[in-house]
């Protein structure tokens, strides 16, 4: 995991991607007690392409170029399969900004907030994530103050009462 | 041994696991990938059994779990 994640500070110094932060299951991991999970999920910033749009091929490109061979969606990278997300919408831009830096072994890495990953949970609604929801509530420390705030900021308060009923 | 009714008995093991559960929790977070792994491992042999890919991670022996990697079949 470690070499995984210098991989990651590498790319970003090297301006292959923008900022980037661990959220999705590892993420969970730091806050709550470990459970199955088999992809880490990067949400990052990618430079944007010819026409404005994003593309992901000059980031496989510098990963080919490292040795680490796509594996459908994922990226095999040091032993760990690997998930670059480009942040999808203004939650999960927020999360990004506003990711907490975290030292794993001797990395420095950035991880979501708990409460930037109970929203992304709603937002996105599964069964999976509603489960998770409920687990995460328990078990990971989380500032009630700044959870609701997001949950007003991005209208998910009423999702939240729906998942509460 | 004290006695106890099968509620009694159930209500304890419920509390024992969510104490486990908070336990796990505060474990340092490099633990917590090693146990990913160790159940990644668990499952490998029941989703091959299903006929489905079964991904380990690769963690280094610096990160205390020996090399080992199973590609998807």
């Amino acid at each position: 995991m470690e070499k995984t994640l210098r991989v990651l500070n590498e790319l970003e110094r090297d301006g292959v991607i923008g900022r980037y932060a661990v959220g999705g299951a590892v993420a969970a991991v730091f806050y709550m007690e470990p459970f199955l999970t088999y992809d880490l999920d990067v949400f990052v910033i990618l430079p944007a392409g010819t026409g404005g749009l994003l593309t992901r091929a000059p980031l496989y490109e510098a990963l080919r170029t490292r040795g680490y061979r796509e594996q459908g969606e994922t990226v095999l990278i040091e032993g760990t399969p690997v998930q670059f997300l480009a942040v999808p919408n203004a939650l999960a831009e927020e999360a990004l900004n506003e990711a907490l830096e975290k030292t794993v072994g001797e990395v420095q890495t950035r991880v979501f907030r708990p409460e930037h990953l109970m929203a992304i949970m709603l937002q996105t609604g599964r069964e999976k994530d509603r489960l998770r929801f409920a687990a995460f509530e328990r078990e990971a420390p989380i500032d009630q103050d700044r959870f609701l705030t997001i949950l007003q900021r991005h209208d998910l308060e009423r999702k939240r009462a729906q998942w509460k009923a | 041994m004290e006695s106890m009714t099968p509620r009694q008995a159930f209500a304890r093991v419920l509390e024992a696991k969510e104490r486990r559960r908070h336990e796990l929790a505060r474990l340092p977070f490099l633990e917590k990938v090693r146990i990913v792994v160790e159940l990644q491992r668990m499952v490998a042999p029941i989703l091959r059994a299903r006929g489905k890919p079964a991904i380990v991670w690769e963690l280094d022996e610096a990160e205390g779990v020996s090399k080992s990697f199973e590609k998807p079949r």
